[in-house]
């Protein structure tokens, strides 16, 4: 039996794009394009448990799969960035060994371009003359320096609490803040498309589990019902692979109806939603009802780390119950540093959120005109809606070697038939970025049947 | 492979319905595992076939099943999934009498009857037991492709541990848009189900047309 014929699928003759949008007939399929690999139909659920007692047992054939497709596409993920992750990059394409230049960046995080400001820098340079590379401790022990101190009131005092706790990664945050709270005999409903780092803590928690439909009032309402003890819903404020907000009022009102505590994790909203750039839940007019506020500094400040914020009294029992902060060593000094001045950045130039909402509109106008279907999102986040597992790292390729960075997104992260490419639109971004990409997308994905015009 | 069974079918239809783990865990036999979509929420699968062609003749059959990981370290071919069926039904008691000696499927003892009914944008399956209802399911498509699956089915015959390869050939859609819907109504069949916190809506939908279902070999492991 040849390799390929291990997976038993017949690769897909025609592709079906979701209404509205046109699809292809056979004949209009362009015959030379490559086929996709039988095994591409496959994905990391067949290789997550395996028969035999020896814990290598899947390695075998986890290898000999990942050895079909990850040059079929996989290849796509992880590939080194050569440059800073502003809105061009230089990205090294490990399928061909080139190093590809000045490629429109919509993959990074970066949304208000914060990371490679010059003062960012600067003040990063300066911390590393003081305080060296890494913090050498736990922020208990030895890890705490007077920027972690002074980081953590600057937040505390951005988001109009009484205090916050700085985690070494928004994964680590979240992680800690829900197995610090809750425990077993307790009830956590989270929405169904809640973040790896949400579901862990609940796992870690050791509570009892539930989750809503994503979005739905009356869902969660349901999951709470009847259920006597300690309660806390977790949501998002915007959730990453839709770039859709929730409705927090309807929420609240029902957390209020059932005594349940709120949590929100606001990792892609905080620092660029609201007035203030508090987030979502101050956007909605509802930031004081929410119980525990969640957050993280990778994406909008540009750096690395995770924060909780909330009263004094809360604060005060994470730092002895999470245990995912206690036992990691505190964030480098000089990261500290970065997030210090982008945080500053972010009071002192308001008019970085500005320019990021008129980017946002812009893209929209850009895809919309060229009939690429963008989904539901209201966000800095667009997903751009592919819908065919079995292509869509053939499309990203031929995105990719025409001049634009972004990501794929295939089941299981999300679901089937809801392949993605998830694109991050920066305040940085220029006019010509975004008509460059918008127009590089649309002419790809028009060879592949999925825009209308 | 040997084969041991092949039946054609007219409509074969499986939904995925999230189901909790631990309701998933009291099924299934201790040396299987189910598969989680999500932090305590397992996969039921409800599967209606409408077989017009077997050594029976035509019939229709349900079965519940819970999802589990295929094992693909000791078998030459990747299975797509793998399944514990716990509890069938079928409309011929010949049927249910020769895949319960070949398969060691557990089958409800009284016959159903089972409607398939077909529109363009949904296959209904209603099902009732001596003209009382007893299930009510639809599935909606998405785009329609070709295909071969290859799936594990695992048994128990007492403390035996059996397995078997299926394949399933046909036109197929699948999607995951939660279009479909079921209703469970309470009768000897579906009362475990009804007493378990299992989802009122698929999460996955799967839709095989004008295909056929072959079982291989049974094999104790």
């Amino acid at each position: 039996m040849s390799d390929m014929n291990k997976y038993s699928s017949i690769p897909r003759a025609t592709t079906e794009a979701s209404a509205p949008v046109r699809r292809l007939e056979v004949d209009e399929l362009d015959a030379s394009r490559p086929t996709v690999p039988a095994a591409m139909e496959y994905d990391y659920t067949n290789f997550y448990f395996g028969a035999g007692d020896d814990a290598f047992a899947l390695l075998a054939p986890f290898d000999d799969w990942w050895s079909q497709v990850q040059p079929a596409g996989y290849y796509l993920y992880e590939l080194p960035l050569h440059s800073a992750p502003g809105t061009r990059v230089d990205v090294k394409d490990t399928k061909t060994g080139e190093i590809r230049r000045n490629l429109v960046n919509f993959a990074s995080y970066n949304y208000l371009g914060l990371s490679y400001r010059p003062e960012v820098k600067a003040a990063i340079k300066e911390a590393a003359d003081i305080y060296g590379g890494g913090s050498s401790g736990s922020p208990i022990l030895s890890g705490t320096t007077e920027l972690h101190r002074a980081f953590t009131e600057e937040v505390a005092a951005f988001k109009g609490k009484e205090a916050s706790l700085v985690f070494p990664t928004g994964y680590s945050a979240n992680v800690g803040t829900i197995a610090g709270l809750m425990r077993s005999g307790d009830l956590i409903v989270a929405d169904q498309f809640a973040h790896a780092s949400i579901v862990d803590g609940m796992i870690l928690s050791k509570a009892k589990s539930r989750f809503f439909r994503h979005n739905r009032a009356d869902d969660l309402d349901r999951k709470l019902a009847g259920f006597a003890g300690k309660k806390l819903v977790i949501v998002e404020g915007v959730y990453s692979m839709d770039g859709d907000v929730p409705p927090l009022a309807e929420l609240i009102e029902v957390c209020k109806k059932h005594g349940a505590r709120l949590m929100i994790d606001e990792a892609h909203s905080a620092f660029v939603f609201g007035p203030s750039g508090k987030g979502v839940a101050e956007a909605q007019g509802v930031d004081e009802e929410i119980d525990i506020h969640l957050g993280t500094f990778s994406k909008s400040l540009g750096g690395q780390g995770g924060y909780v914020t909330g009263s004094r009294k809360l604060i005060n029992y994470l730092r002895g119950f999470s245990r995912s902060r206690f036992f990691s060593c505190a964030l480098s000094p000089v990261v500290v540093a970065g997030l210090r001045k982008s945080l500053e950045l972010v009071q002192s130039e308001p008019h970085l959120r500005d320019k990021l909402w008129r980017n946002v509109a812009r893209m929209q106008q850009l895809l919309a005109e060229r009939g690429v279907p963008f989904g539901e999102s209201t966000s800095q986040v667009i997903p751009i809606m592919i819908r065919d597992d079995a292509r869509i790292f053939m499309i990203g390729e031929e995105i990719f070697r025409d001049g634009v960075f972004i990501n794929p997104v295939r089941y299981p992260a999300v679901g089937k038939h809801k392949s993605r490419f998830r694109m991050s639109i920066s305040a940085a971004h220029t006019d010509q970025d975004l008509e460059e990409g918008a127009e590089t997308i649309a002419r790809v994905l028009r060879k592949y049947g999925i825009c209308q015009s | 492979m040997p084969v041991v069974g092949s039946y054609r079918f007219q409509t074969g239809v499986s939904a995925f319905f999230e189901m909790a783990t631990a309701d998933a865990r009291a099924v299934l036999p201790s040396h299987l595992e189910p598969i989680e979509v999500r932090h305590e929420r397992s996969v039921l699968s409800v599967s209606a076939f409408l077989f017009d062609d077997s050594v029976v003749g035509p019939y229709t059959e349900v079965m519940f099943a819970v999802i589990v990981p295929p094992s693909v370290a000791a078998w030459g071919e990747h299975a797509k999934a793998g399944l514990y069926p716990f509890l069938c039904a079928t409309s011929s008691a010949e049927a249910r009498r020769i895949k319960a000696e070949r398969f060691h499927f557990p089958y409800h003892e009284q016959s159903i009857d089972a409607q398939f009914i077909e529109t363009a944008d949904r296959v209904r399956i209603r099902v009732f037991g001596a003209g009382a209802p007893i299930l009510d399911l639809s599935v909606t498509p998405e785009s329609w492709e070709t295909t071969t699956h290859l799936l594990q089915g695992f048994m128990m015959n007492g403390d035996e541990r059996l397995r078997t390869m299926l394949h399933i050939s046909g036109d197929y859609t699948v999607h995951e848009n939660e279009r479909g819907d079921m209703k469970l109504f309470p009768h000897p069949f579906t009362n475990a189900l009804l007493r378990q916190d299992v989802s009122p809506y698929p999460f996955r939908e799967h839709w095989f047309k004008n295909g056929t279902e072959v079982f291989h070999k049974l094999e104790a492991f």
